[in-house]
């Protein structure tokens, strides 16, 4: 297995950037992967396909605004500059009474604290902090930066490390939604993180409780006893069963330009931060999450996402391929892995 | 095997599996089995859409439906014919 990651020692499909070393990859004569194949009759319509989601989300919004007593809609919000744009957009498109929940996971960027403070600030909105105390914590990251403990088609996706703190997310998140009754949940998934199809859905309490039964599981007791609090209750799948909202990821059918993201971010108060990786803009453990999976998988977590980016026209390859071939930061490896105690 | 049945085999060893079916069955879970998670389902609904001409509704995203290969030929064999 290669893990260096090197662009010039592997052999990436000619047209998006994923590598010979993704799990089932096949190149056809022309060196385009098989998933570029795909695909591309799916590429031709999304234009349409998103023009259709953005009339969807206006006729969801129109729906639901002020149904509930307090808020329209639950932001998971790591401060981070897609979350940062979903919120803008939310509150500024949409008009919406927004609560941001942002997961203090003990590597939050002091640039992404300063950037959670600043949007929330100039556009009004609620923000709740929610931190898992760092034994807690620790131990979570400390097993998934050393093995594996998720299916393989999730590791396609994201490093162990990833989705365990992304576990928690998504289920906080879920779970103070239907305590407090709203409508939807918002996520600032890029376009390449998830299919358009799931950008606006219902969640259905019977998938739900299947789909965290199974990430729980995943953990052994030790940590799982230690998670649960952060998770949907059993019996919330029942008594809440008509409350579930419709989860949304806007990000996935309104223009996407990263540059230009950061610009109008600029404009209330977010700045880029100089201290995470090319992958995150508030994270500092995900260049220690990307080396442990790169050295584990021989790919990097985040290259399905982008391959997806470059595939659909949203970013350029080069910068594709810079984002995901550049080496990880070993003074930011060195951070995570001296606080973790590895 | 049906035809059906064989292609929705066939997409998920090659997608979720890497080419090995392993102990695959027509009632292996795909979520309790870690076979496919939740951002799966939906590659997997997009696929039975785009190639069994039907459209899953929300409250059909449930497992009962969609949760293995057996499910998932009864749930497009109900959903095909209520089309005709």
């Amino acid at each position: 297995m290669n893990s260096n990651n090197k662009p010039q020692e592997l052999t990436l499909c000619a047209h998006c950037i994923l590598p010979e070393t993704f799990p089932g990859i096949s190149f056809d004569e022309q060196g385009i992967c098989k998933y570029c194949r795909q695909e591309e009759k799916k590429i031709t319509h999304l234009d349409e396909k998103k023009e259709e989601y953005r009339k969807k989300l206006d006729a969801l919004i129109e729906g639901t605004r002020n149904v509930s007593p307090v808020y329209d809609v639950i932001l998971a919000y790591s401060g981070g500059k897609d979350s940062s744009y979903t919120l803008k957009l939310l509150r500024e498109k949409y008009d919406l009474r927004i609560l941001a929940i942002t997961i203090d996971n003990h590597f939050v960027s002091p640039a992404a604290f300063e950037n959670i403070k600043n949007v929330t600030d100039h556009l009004g909105v609620d923000t709740y902090f929610v931190r898992p105390p760092w034994p807690v914590i620790s131990e979570m990251f400390t097993l998934t930066a050393k093995a594996d403990v998720f299916s393989k088609t999730t590791l396609l996706r994201a490093s162990s490390v990833c989705t365990a703190c992304i576990g928690i997310v998504k289920n906080l998140i879920l779970k103070t939604a239907l305590e407090m009754s709203v409508p939807l949940v918002a996520f600032g998934w890029s376009p390449g993180q998830a299919p358009i199809q799931s950008a606006i859905m219902k969640t259905n309490p019977g998938m739900a409780q299947q789909a965290q039964e199974a990430l729980l599981n995943s953990f052994p007791e030790s940590i799982r006893k230690k998670i649960i609090p952060y998770y949907v209750p059993k019996t919330y799948f029942e008594i809440y069963r008509d409350r579930f909202p419709q989860n949304i990821h806007p990000l996935a059918f309104f223009d996407y330009d990263e540059k230009n993201i950061i610009k109008e971010l600029g404009q209330i108060g977010w700045m880029e931060p100089k201290d995470t990786d090319t992958n995150s803009s508030n994270c500092l453990m995900n260049a220690f999450a990307n080396h442990c999976h790169i050295e584990r998988h021989g790919f990097h977590p985040y290259v399905w996402e982008i391959a997806n980016m470059v595939r659909q026209g949203v970013m350029e390859r080069e910068e594709g391929i810079h984002k995901i071939y550049s080496d990880q930061n070993i003074q930011m490896i060195n951070f995570a892995k001296e606080r973790l105690g590895i | 095997m049906s035809d059906m049945k064989e292609k929705i085999r066939n997409f998920i060893v090659e997608n979720f599996l890497f080419g090995d079916a392993g102990e695959l069955k027509e009632d292996t879970s795909f979520l309790n089995d870690g076979i496919i998670d939740s951002t799966g389902i939906l590659e997997l609904v997009d696929y039975i859409e785009e190639n069994f001409g039907i459209k899953v509704e929300d409250d059909e995203l449930v497992p009962e439906n969609l949760d293995s290969i057996k499910n998932l030929e009864v749930y497009i064999t109900k959903k095909t014919q209520s089309a005709a």
